[in-house]
């Protein structure tokens, strides 16, 4: 961490930088690190805060080792995607926005991911599952437990 | 300067300035809510949406600079229309609970959709929960629910005194202001959000729920807590004279004033008020037991005048000591100069003040004393009072303000003026130091009585009465005014001040610095 902040030079610009670069390192932002860019790029914390909360791409908790995000926006809400947001809920036992206790699993939504045709979205690991039906649900569920991932996204 | 139009009304405006504030000059308002003359235009509330003649799009007057020839229509059908849009999406998020609002009355949103709203709500939709009761600070509390992002409070925090405790965080309907990781708003202007946010977001835990801002009266007075002397609304009930309710002070507010405190006043002068109000003395008090009636200021200032009299002349002089403070106005102070220094030659005059404290580095001063620069100006070498000062001597003591109580300790004071025969104090408030005179007169404060105060950059500031001073306590300058008449020595002068603009303008006359300010 200590690292990550220090290489960047100290240009309030470079802020979302420097928080992708925390995030890509730790896969989410600590408290330490926030009050640390806070000091060496002179921007006060609520500000810092603001900012990656405005972000989805930035996460204040620990995600687990594998990332499930589905999408809510309009499209996939009228194709059905809360039947499947409630079918990972259940499958993985947690609710969006949470991560599993054995740190395996972190369920995210997301509003629209520009891919509207191809409804219901859930995107695992990074990899798109159109067209989704909640009986493709345990598979997908199942393929991730299969591989490991370094990092998470 | 350019020519403009609003509403067909013709006005000369400076360059650069906006279409909001052109069209305040010509008396037209134009409603706005995240606007605030103390901050840069931000353009997010859109409430400010004005019809400019040629342009396609209704415009934003808050951050729109006028140009020569601009033709602006702020009534327009569109711009009645646009604003009535807006307000309903303000509204659409919004409790409505102004039953229970504290802002309720003050609350611009409020204010706007009676002007321009009264519309049938639309949404079918049940409206987010949020946090309603938000701790934010050490008397804040935020109601997530009321927000409407304007920004004001952050913008305040980051520019005026850059401590920036709040920020704006996530997005979408989902955006609220919050401090972050439970870091309280803590700094001694924090007072200034629950004045500045344009609806009931932030209110004050001192103020909330005590009562409703329409039954309080207001009035324009100075903050006598420091030597910065800023501008204040004391806002206040009048109380029920009838069945012997006293007015009573809810809040004091800051009052716009460029010169001397912006658009603010620091935490220690709006929320120390209860001394206007707690530990009154309301009659004239005696421990005397040689007067067995209760006088009245009549008998009393023939007393002193009596008392004066009996020392004869070259005793007078050394035998007086009068101690005096700097809540006391120019035309007191004056009226104090002209009588005991120039008429009756005393030389033995003393200031007992408050203790310097602490200051900060926006508004706040070290020096607690008012009129220190008045009574500098008006011939005085201000020394302080010390026990040895007092009873050397000492036959006559005329003392003001209860502030010895706070410089010389209470067994040095007793000691001190045990030996000495008559003392005569004048003061607002019970206080130990009371018992030790023989008369105590009860006194007006600064919203009770008219007259000026010269803050630590020299400027003089007009006060003028607020509310009734409590009971029988009159206004110094009244008490002195007539002293100087039963005195004797120039009674058609004296006779003259009959309230304290005619001492203003003989202080005018008198004295160079007061001339000159003017
Ligand atoms: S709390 Fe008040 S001042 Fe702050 S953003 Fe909300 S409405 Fe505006
Ligand atoms: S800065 Fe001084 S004068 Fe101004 S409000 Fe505070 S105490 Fe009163
Ligand atoms: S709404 Fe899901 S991809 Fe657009
Ligand atoms: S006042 Fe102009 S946009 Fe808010």
């Amino acid at each position: 961490m200590e690292k990550s902040v220090d290489e960047l030079e100290k240009d309030q610009r470079e802020l979302i930088h420097v928080l992708h670069d925390v995030q890509e390192e730790f896969g989410y932002i600590p408290a330490q690190a926030i009050s640390q860019i806070s000091k060496q790029l002179k921007i006060s914390e609520s500000e810092i805060f603001g900012v990656l909360t405005f972000y989805k791409a930035f996460s204040l908790k620990p995600r687990g080792e594998h990332l499930i995000t589905i999408c809510v926006g309009t499209a996939c809400h009228v194709r059905g995607a809360p039947m499947i947001l409630d079918e990972f809920e259940r499958k993985l036992g947690i609710k969006a926005g949470e991560t599993s206790e054995d740190n395996q699993f972190t369920l995210e939504t997301v509003n629209c991911v520009g891919a509207c045709a191809l409804g219901p979205i859930a995107i695992a690991d990074g990899e798109y599952h159109g067209q989704l039906k909640t009986r493709k649900v345990d598979k997908i569920i199942d393929k991730l437990m299969s591989t490991k991932r370094n990092g998470s996204d | 300067m350019v020519k403009i139009h609003i509403d067909k009304k013709p006005i000369d405006v400076e360059e650069g300035t906006t279409v909001l504030k052109a069209a305040e000059t010509a008396g037209i308002s134009i409603p706005h809510l995240c606007y605030h003359d103390a901050f840069p235009p931000e353009g997010s509330c859109r409430m400010c949406l004005v019809e400019i003649e040629g342009l396609p799009k209704l415009e934003l007057a808050c951050s729109t600079q006028v140009r020569d020839g601009m033709k602006v229509f702020t009534k327009s059908e569109k711009v009645v229309e646009a604003r009535k849009g807006v307000l309903e999406f303000l509204l659409a998020e919004h409790p409505l609970d102004c039953p229970i609002c504290d802002k309720a009355g003050d609350c611009k949103l409020q204010d706007y959709y009676d002007e321009y709203g009264l519309f049938e709500s639309q949404f079918r939709e049940s409206k987010e929960k949020r946090e309603k009761k938000d701790k934010i600070g050490k008397s804040l509390i935020h109601d997530e629910e009321r927000c409407i992002l304007c920004r004001r409070c952050v913008r305040f925090l980051r520019e005026i005194t850059e401590t920036q405790e709040l920020g704006v965080f996530e997005r979408g309907i989902h955006s609220r202001v919050n401090i972050y990781d439970l870091t309280p708003v803590d700094n001694n202007y924090s007072g200034n959000l629950a004045q500045i946010c344009p609806v009931g977001a932030i209110t004050d835990e001192d103020f909330r729920f005590k009562t409703r801002s329409w039954f309080l009266k207001k009035g324009e007075s100075i903050c006598p807590l420091c030597s910065r002397g800023c501008s204040i609304t004391i806002e206040y009930h009048p109380g029920f004279s009838h069945f012997g309710v006293p007015s009573r002070v809810y809040r004091i507010q800051s009052r716009e004033n460029q010169e001397v405190n912006g658009f603010w006043i620091c935490d220690m002068g709006r929320y120390g008020y209860s001394y206007l109000s707690e530990n009154r003395l309301d009659k004239i008090v005696i421990n005397n037991k040689e007067w067995n009636i209760q006088p009245t200021w009549e008998d009393v200032s023939y007393f002193i005048n009596q008392q004066l009299k009996k020392l004869d002349e070259g005793k007078k002089t050394s035998q007086t000591v009068l101690i005096l403070n700097t809540w006391l106005s120019n035309e007191e102070l004056f009226l104090i100069h002209k009588i005991f220094k120039n008429d009756q030659n005393l030389e033995r005059i003393f200031f007992a003040d408050r203790p310097q404290a602490e200051k900060d580095d926006f508004l706040l001063t070290a020096e607690r004393t008012p009129n220190k620069k008045g009574a500098l100006e008006m011939g005085f070498d201000m020394k302080p009072a010390n026990p040895g000062a007092l009873s050397d001597k000492t036959d006559l003591l005329l003392a003001f303000g209860s502030f010895l109580a706070e410089q010389i300790s209470a067994a040095d004071l007793k000691k001190a003026l045990e030996k000495i025969e008559t003392k005569v104090l004048f003061t607002s408030h019970e206080n130990e130091l009371n018992s030790l005179f023989d008369i105590v007169l009860p006194t007006a404060l600064i919203p009770e009585k008219g007259g000026s105060l010269t803050n630590i950059d020299g400027k003089i500031q007009k006060f003028s009465p607020v509310f009734e001073p409590p009971g029988d306590s009159l206004p110094e300058w009244m008490m002195l005014a007539d002293l100087g008449r039963k005195f004797g020595i120039n009674s058609s002068f004296y006779g003259e001040f009959k309230t304290p603009e005619t001492i203003a303008k003989e202080i005018e006359n008198e004295v160079p610095f007061f001339r000159e300010q003017k």
